[in-house]
């Protein structure tokens, strides 16, 4: 699977390590996601117009603006794996 | 207006959730830490288990295969032997008889422990059992001079338990008392009570009553063995149901304790949902073991 995919379900279970449930509730608000909680899946918006890497901006900007710096940080140790196989301008400016 | 009842200004509740933030996160962290040790020490476990049961069947083995040798030499099968050869062929399959039961100890202790063993639990009368191991274990307590007395009362003692487990606990205490009195005499006690509130004043195979009393709740059968043997020291007390709790003086008395055997003891009874417990005055003054089981 494309990295990209996997990003905003690994950052919403990371959050959901320290935060609970409501890591879920902020990932809802976000626009270009499609949150599935009960079957834990995430997916892009076909009828979002923007970019994957602006949602997944968009996903680490709603918990850091809630939370702050250490919240951009969990994001970052989550895909930290996933961003090691991607090209500079493949990652999501947010999470490098 | 108190500065505790002030509203929080945005900027105060920001910096408020974001420290709580900070020690959720600190608080995830030590949960993933605690959770990989968690995961490394049930793998440890298991690879404990799992030599265990390698090196105790390996054993068992070795000596099964070297008692059908010493058996073969007692039967005849390898011919005439002198009485010499046949002395030391009754001393090696003494020998292996007593490893075996160590190592089959040990791999019930271990299953007990894993959680294998599967009770079979029928109402049995605990008297019946007691009865049948004493007819077993008189001979070779008679045969190093102790006398054996029964202090059980025509009655039925009826607990939900597993026969062959119950019978292996009190075999165990009553081998244990044999093997640690020198002289002397082995008082084995069955007794009722009823329950709660009924009157300690009833007369009591031993010195029983202070304990037996505190456990208190719906009648319980107590199972009792009293010898005049080596006692047990305050220190060995601590370690006495614990795995491998060998007491500090009990090597020189029987240089076969494995540990296992009281062990093994606690593990049957807590899953008879029952207590075990002794009394000892101190070294040298005799010791008395109960088992205490629910009373059907």
């Amino acid at each position: 699977m494309e990295s990209i995919l996997q990003m905003p379900i690994r950052i919403i279970k990371e959050q959901e390590l320290v935060i609970g449930p409501l890591a879920w509730d902020e990932a809802k608000k976000v626009a270009g996601l499609t949150i599935d909680q009960p079957h834990n899946s995430v997916s892009f918006s076909n009828s979002f117009s923007g970019d994957k890497k602006d949602a997944i901006n968009r996903l680490v900007a709603q918990y850091e603006r809630l939370f702050g710096r250490a919240s951009q940080e969990v994001c970052r140790e989550s895909v930290q794996d996933l961003i090691a196989e991607m090209s500079p301008e493949e990652i999501p400016s947010s999470l490098r | 207006m108190s500065n505790n009842n002030k509203p929080v200004s945005p900027a105060e509740y920001k910096k408020i959730t974001e420290e709580l933030y900070k020690q959720n996160l600190e608080l995830a962290r030590l949960y993933k830490q605690v959770d990989s040790l968690n995961t490394e020490l049930q793998e440890s476990i298991k690879q404990r288990e799992s030599l265990v049961h390698l090196v105790t069947h390996k054993v068992k083995g070795s000596f099964t295969r070297s008692k059908y040798i010493f058996a073969g030499i007692l039967d005849g099968t390898f011919g005439e032997t002198s009485p010499e050869i046949k002395k030391r062929a009754e001393q090696g399959l003494e020998s292996d008889n007593m490893g075996i039961e160590t190592v089959d100890l040990v791999l019930s202790v271990a299953n007990m422990q894993k959680g294998v063993v599967k009770y079979d639990m029928k109402e049995i009368d605990l008297r019946e059992i007691v009865l049948k191991t004493i007819a077993e274990k008189r001979g070779p307590a008679e045969f190093k001079g102790l006398k054996i007395e029964t202090d059980i009362k025509e009655d039925t003692y009826n607990v939900l338990g597993d026969a062959f487990w119950l019978k292996e606990a009190i075999n165990n205490l009553i081998e244990n008392s044999t093997k640690y009195t020198r002289e002397g005499k082995i008082i084995i006690g069955l007794e009722k009570k009823p329950a709660r509130n009924a009157s300690h004043s009833d007369a009591r195979p031993h010195d029983s009553q202070q304990r037996v009393g505190q456990a208190g709740g719906d009648g319980k059968v107590v199972f009792s063995v009293k010898d005049t043997g080596i006692g047990i020291g305050e220190e060995d007390k601590k370690n006495l149901f614990t795995e491998g709790g060998r007491g500090k003086d009990s090597v020189k008395v029987n240089v076969d304790s494995t540990g296992y055997g009281l062990y093994s003891v606690k593990l049957i009874v807590d899953a008879h949902k029952g207590k075990v417990f002794e009394e000892s005055e101190g070294v040298e003054k005799g010791s008395t073991f109960f088992i205490e089981l629910p009373l059907v």
